[in-house]
């Protein structure tokens, strides 16, 4: 993981500063595999393990899917590492994605709409 | 003009230029991408069916991840071989990302393939089979309407002949609807009746054929446009009678206006007349060829619904305009089962579809649920009526024949099974509520799952030009200045991750959940 960070200081700190390659490969590869594994991991608990409610499965599944998604932000996207400004920015999208479920909440929590569609 | 901060960073941002917007367009993804998220759990807390759980096959959405996976380990090491000055690395790195990403577009297009070739019915009592229409052929209807026409009434004005294309040869025995290959339908056109003597000419017989078709159309047309512009003439003639005309006025121009209309008359009874005389009327009612025992030999057509308006015992119409008459063959759907869904019935010994199972299938169906039933009551054995349980229904109601585990036979054998002859299903039009492939026309599920995956595979498309780009464009910019080939694969290669990243979600959404 020290080399993805040494990687990502490079890339807006110091441009013409070579970086340990065979490092970065072991780096890249252990995330990688644990990516892989974890896919394995979500197949698994999708079809073998009964939680006892399939919301919960739902539910371990996304959590699974989230910490993937955090794996490859922050190791091959170098947002570790990254400057405030980018942040910033997706900061700003994120808002909107939670603007957007909490209008499909208000929608979905709707009394009058609710009437209509479930008996 | 030389873009500033290619290389080097941007004092006000400390990023070179590149990188900002990489990020801000990547922004605007998780937006698109975020919105059509909501909506898909949207439609699913919404949704008024049972929503498709464990129904699309895990193994080509698994290879796929594994894929993607790899492409982003990849890219990643073909950035950092750049910035190690590792010429060759890079390349072999993205030529193993592009692979991946052809490798994963195949896996995509086999499986929109699989989803456009199966079907499924729906019943009017909701219950539900999925498998594959029989091929239509010399001896199958498949999923068309069949119908024995004796007569054809072709529409001058609308009609384009498109229903020859379901014409048929009916060669007896097991070949009712053989293909009649290149030999042209002889229709029997309608008697002629001179305008002036009166006289009556039988119909010619000619090859209904597509340049005879639009020869005849033209000369309608050419006569239809020909008496509108000359009543349209005759029209504008009439005097407009106003408040202000006296009565001897009024009377003159109600007298011309009399005469126009005469005029108007006539050239509609000459325009009928000429229409009579050489066939060029609005309809014309074609005769099939007759026996020698005099009768007319009947004609199979093979319709397809959507190109129907409707249809009855003696009747077709299509939506071209054109009309068959005739004697109706059969509307029933030719049918392969592979999966048996009766989640949504009350009773599925009394089911629609129950009535048209053969023996086989319908032990198979019973012995599977009973035995799923059992499974599901001894892990949740505080269910007291696990046939009344969601989850438990949804497993134990829905046979997939093919596709149990081996539990039944392989998916092979399963297959070849299903596909005999006498496992065939007929299923009456009238039972049908809804028929489709698994196309977005399907349910919402479908139409959000194939919007979703459709866009994700045109962003690794996207991608994946822009990364061929950079292998096959680069090793100038790569001698000239190494870390600006860097950073711009750094952008293209951030693009290929957020790709990953969208398809982490997706995965367990369509596949798993």
């Amino acid at each position: 993981m020290d080399s993805a960070h040494d990687h990502s200081h490079s890339s807006h700190d110091d441009h013409d500063h070579p970086i340990d390659l065979a490092k970065s490969i072991r780096t890249y590869l252990k995330v990688g595999i644990t990516l892989i594994a974890f896919t394995f991991i979500t197949v698994f608990v999708a079809y073998k393990v009964d939680l006892g409610d399939k919301h919960l499965n739902i539910a371990l599944g996304l959590i699974i899917a989230a910490f993937k998604v955090s794996l490859v932000g922050l190791i091959f996207m170098h947002l570790k590492h990254e400057r405030g400004l980018i942040y910033k920015t997706l900061l700003f999208a994120f808002i909107f994605f939670a603007g957007m479920m909490f209008l499909f909440c208000l929608a979905y929590m709707d009394p009058i709409a609710n009437s209509f569609l479930k008996p | 003009m030389q873009i500033p901060h290619e290389v080097t960073a941007n004092p006000e941002t400390g990023l070179y230029n590149a990188k900002v917007g990489i990020w801000l367009f990547l922004a605007s993804e998780v937006m698109l991408f975020g919105g059509l998220f909501s909506s898909y759990v949207f439609l699913r807390l919404g949704a008024d069916f049972p929503w498709p759980f464990h129904e699309l096959k895990v193994l080509p959405g698994f290879i796929n991840t594994m894929v993607l996976i790899a492409s982003s380990v990849s890219v990643v090491t073909a950035w950092a071989a750049l910035k190690a000055r590792r010429y060759g690395w890079y390349q072999v790195n993205m030529v193993f990302t592009l692979l991946c990403a052809v490798a994963f577009m195949g896996i995509k297009t086999y499986e929109y393939y699989h989803k456009f070739v199966h079907y499924t019915v729906h019943f009017t009592d909701h219950s539900v089979i999925s498998g594959h229409p029989v091929h239509e052929s010399a001896e199958h209807h498949g999923d068309r309407i069949a119908f024995a026409a004796e007569a054809i009434t072709l529409d001058l004005e609308k009609s384009n002949l498109e229903f020859l294309a379901g014409r048929r040869e009916n060669k007896g025995g097991k070949e009712p609807y053989a293909d009649p290959g290149d030999s042209p339908l002889k229709v029997t056109l309608p008697d002629t009746i001179n305008a002036e003597t009166k006289a009556v000419t039988p119909g010619e017989t000619i090859d209904l054929t597509e340049s005879w078709f639009k020869q005849k159309h033209r000369a309608f047309m050419d006569a239809k446009t020909e008496l509108r512009k000359t009543v349209t003439d005759l029209e504008l003639q009439k005097p407009r009678i106003t408040p202000h005309d006296d009565a001897a006025a009024k009377a003159e121009k109600e007298e011309k206006i009399a005469a126009i209309n005469d005029s108007i008359k006539a050239a509609n009874d000459a325009f009928d007349a000429k229409g009579k005389e050489h066939n060029l009327t609005p309809t014309l009612k074609l005769t099939l060829a007759k026996g020698g025992d005099g009768k007319v030999i009947p004609v199979p057509f093979l319709a397809k619904e959507r190109s129907v308006i409707k249809y009855g015992a003696a009747e077709l119409n299509y939506r071209e305009n054109t009309l068959l008459s005739g004697k109706l063959i059969t509307d029933a759907i030719q049918f392969n089962v592979d999966i048996v869904d009766l989640r949504s019935t009350r009773d599925p010994e009394k089911s629609l579809v129950w009535k048209h199972l053969g023996s086989e299938l319908k032990t198979r169906f019973l012995k599977y649920r009973d035995d799923k039933i059992a499974e599901f009551h001894e892990h949740r054995p505080k269910v007291a009526n696990p046939e009344q349980d969601e989850d438990c229904r949804r497993e134990a109601f829905r046979v997939e024949f093919a596709d149990n585990d081996g539990k039944f036979m392989s998916e092979e054998e399963a297959h070849k099974f299903l596909h005999e002859p006498e496992h065939t299903i007929s299923i009456p039009r009238s039972e049908k509520l809804f028929y489709s492939n698994f196309s977005p026309s399907l349910s919402p599920y479908y139409a959000i799952y194939f919007l979703m995956t459709g866009l994700h595979g045109l962003h690794v498309v996207g991608g994946a030009i822009v990364l061929a780009w950079f292998l096959f464009t680069g090793r100038k910019m790569y001698l000239r200045n190494p870390e600006h080939l860097a950073n711009r694969v750094e952008v293209g290669g951030l693009f290929w991750h957020f790709v990953d990243l969208v398809w982490i979600f997706l995965f367990p959404l369509y596949y798993l959940m």
